[in-house]
């Protein structure tokens, strides 16, 4: 019980709220990671982090501020972490995951509005987070509609900057996205006071390109037919990633990847053999949203993989190191964040595609496609997704969710008859 | 029911505490995992780590602090902590 309270004071936290946080976090911890058997030992870290994440990282954020740098607040993966590392800023990862901050949120939001972005901007406006109380700037991106008018709303409370994402990917859009990465760089250079120069842009894209392999380590071993990773840890992983040093993060996920591909050379899986293998597509999964994993997985189903913005779509595809200008440089990250297939796009049939190679490659029995409540981009994408899993003869299942724990029941009737059917 | 069964979290003041005793613990194979300190037996307005244990290691695990003289807050037994399908989320 490290004695943060005075860090929250500091950070001008509503600390009587914030302590009924701290009261369910334990419990759900609990019971969806602390009730599994044969972890990894390697989780260790992740159970650290989680059991202190109001603490322990907040800390080294405000020790690194009072060194002088300067902390970034993102939403979602398009913004290119590089660009910050490369002036020596940190990178943190805002989307919020929990009911808790939802009412907050919906005090000035429209309920129908997707969690995700309630609780971000709940998380905010309730003072009830210290990630968001210590972020210098947040970088809002154009993605979807609800984000964009939040972004609004928040940046009467807090510094914002919005970088403009395209819609489209045709090469002009890859350019766009280019110049309006160049003009985030100024805005960091401005803001941090430190120069870009190719060589820092250098070392922060292989930096974050080592964080990514890293990732793709883990996930790789999540095609093993030995499963040594359940998908909730595998989640877990992923959610901290985007709050990490990126260094640290790398370090951990080798050091995760080793003891995983040590326990499949064992024979060593955290299921029965012929558990069934389930690729979660869909909207995003902030952390602490560990719900539909921890259903599929207590209803004897395994997660092998998920096709979202917190799974493949935050590490595949590697930004080009050999080049070394900054107009190339921007050109390179330009090309590799524009492979990422998010449902803001129009078409997007490579997300299709995506979900289609993953069901091979991580040997799929079945798909569950889900998205949030009110993200009509991914709700929309529903019917393409089912039809084509059809046309594969992959069996698929559609959900639709929010943070709280009142459709549960529903879901697990749901998704135990799915799985019923999958083992035939 | 097993999921109601009594498990032990010990406490610490801090988490480095926390990780010292893990190391100690670890390196004398004594099962313990790092658990989020259930808000019901933390006593102050704070998150933080604590230890799990299971009632059979309990003993091997009182002897290795007395033997090391590992700093630590409190063992605290608590029942029903963990459901996993409680689905309760936060």
């Amino acid at each position: 019980m490290s004695d943060y309270v005075q860090m929250w004071k500091d950070l001008g936290m509503d600390l009587e709220n914030h302590d009924l946080l701290c009261q369910v976090l334990p419990t759900a911890v609990g019971d969806v990671f602390l009730s599994q058997e044969n972890r990894p030992k390697a989780m260790d870290f992740w159970d650290l982090v989680i059991s202190e994440v109001h603490g322990i990282r907040p800390a080294e954020l405000i020790e690194a501020q009072k060194q002088g740098r300067k902390v970034f607040g993102t939403f979602c993966v398009y913004v290119p972490d590089e660009v910050v590392v490369a002036a020596d800023g940190i990178v943190t990862g805002l989307c919020g995951g929990s009911q808790f901050w939802v009412p907050d949120g919906e005090a000035v939001l429209p309920k129908s509005t997707c969690p995700l972005v309630k609780a971000s901007v709940g998380a905010r406006l309730g003072r009830t987070c210290p990630f968001f109380r210590i972020a210098d700037l947040y970088v809002g991106e154009t993605t979807c509609d609800g984000k964009k008018k939040a972004y609004e709303i928040l940046g009467e409370d807090v510094p914002m900057y919005i970088m403009d994402v395209p819609q489209m990917k045709r090469e002009k859009d890859i350019l766009k996205w280019k110049d309006e990465i160049a003009d985030f760089a100024e805005k960091v250079e401005e803001f941090t006071g430190n120069p870009i120069t190719p060589e820092k842009l250098g070392e922060a894209i292989h930096i974050i390109n080592e964080k990514r392999k890293a990732l793709a380590r883990i996930y790789e071993c999540r095609k093993s037919t030995c499963l040594p990773i359940s998908g909730r840890d595998a989640l877990l992983v992923m959610q901290i990633a985007f709050f990490d040093d990126p260094v640290r993060c790398a370090q951990m996920c080798n050091r995760l990847a080793d003891e995983l591909e040590q326990r499949i050379r064992d024979g060593v899986s955290v299921v029965p053999a012929g558990t069934k293998r389930i690729l979660v597509t869909g909207t995003p999964m902030a952390v602490p949203n560990w719900k539909l994993h921890n259903i599929i997985e207590t209803s004897g189903a395994a997660v092998v993989c998920e096709e979202m913005c917190t799974g493949t779509r935050y590490f595949e595809n590697l930004v080009d190191e050999t080049k070394t200008t900054l107009d190339e440089q921007f050109m390179a990250l330009s090309q590799r964040y524009m492979k990422t297939n998010c449902a803001c796009f129009t078409p997007n049939t490579g997300r299709i595609d995506d979900i289609l190679r993953l069901v091979k490659e991580y040997q799929v029995d079945g798909v569950i496609d889900c998205n949030l409540k009110f993200c009509c981009l991914y709700d929309t994408e529903k019917y393409a997704v089912s039809r084509a899993l059809k046309e594969a003869s992959v069996p698929v299942l559609s959900l639709e969710t929010d943070y709280a724990d009142t459709d549960a029941e529903q879901l697990r009737t749901r998704i135990g008859a799915f799985v019923e059917l999958l083992n035939g | 029911m097993a999921e109601e069964q009594v498990r032990y979290y010990i406490l610490f003041a801090n988490y480095e505490q926390g990780l010292a005793l893990h190391d100690l613990l670890d390196r004398e194979n004594i099962p313990n995992r790092i658990a989020p300190a259930p808000r019901a037996i933390q006593g102050e307005l704070s998150c933080g780590m604590s230890l799990l244990i299971q009632p059979e290691a309990l003993e091997t695990v009182k002897d290795c602090i007395r033997r090391h003289n590992a700093p630590h807050h409190a063992i605290v037994p608590l029942a029903g902590q963990i459901k996993p399908r409680r689905d309760r989320y936060c």
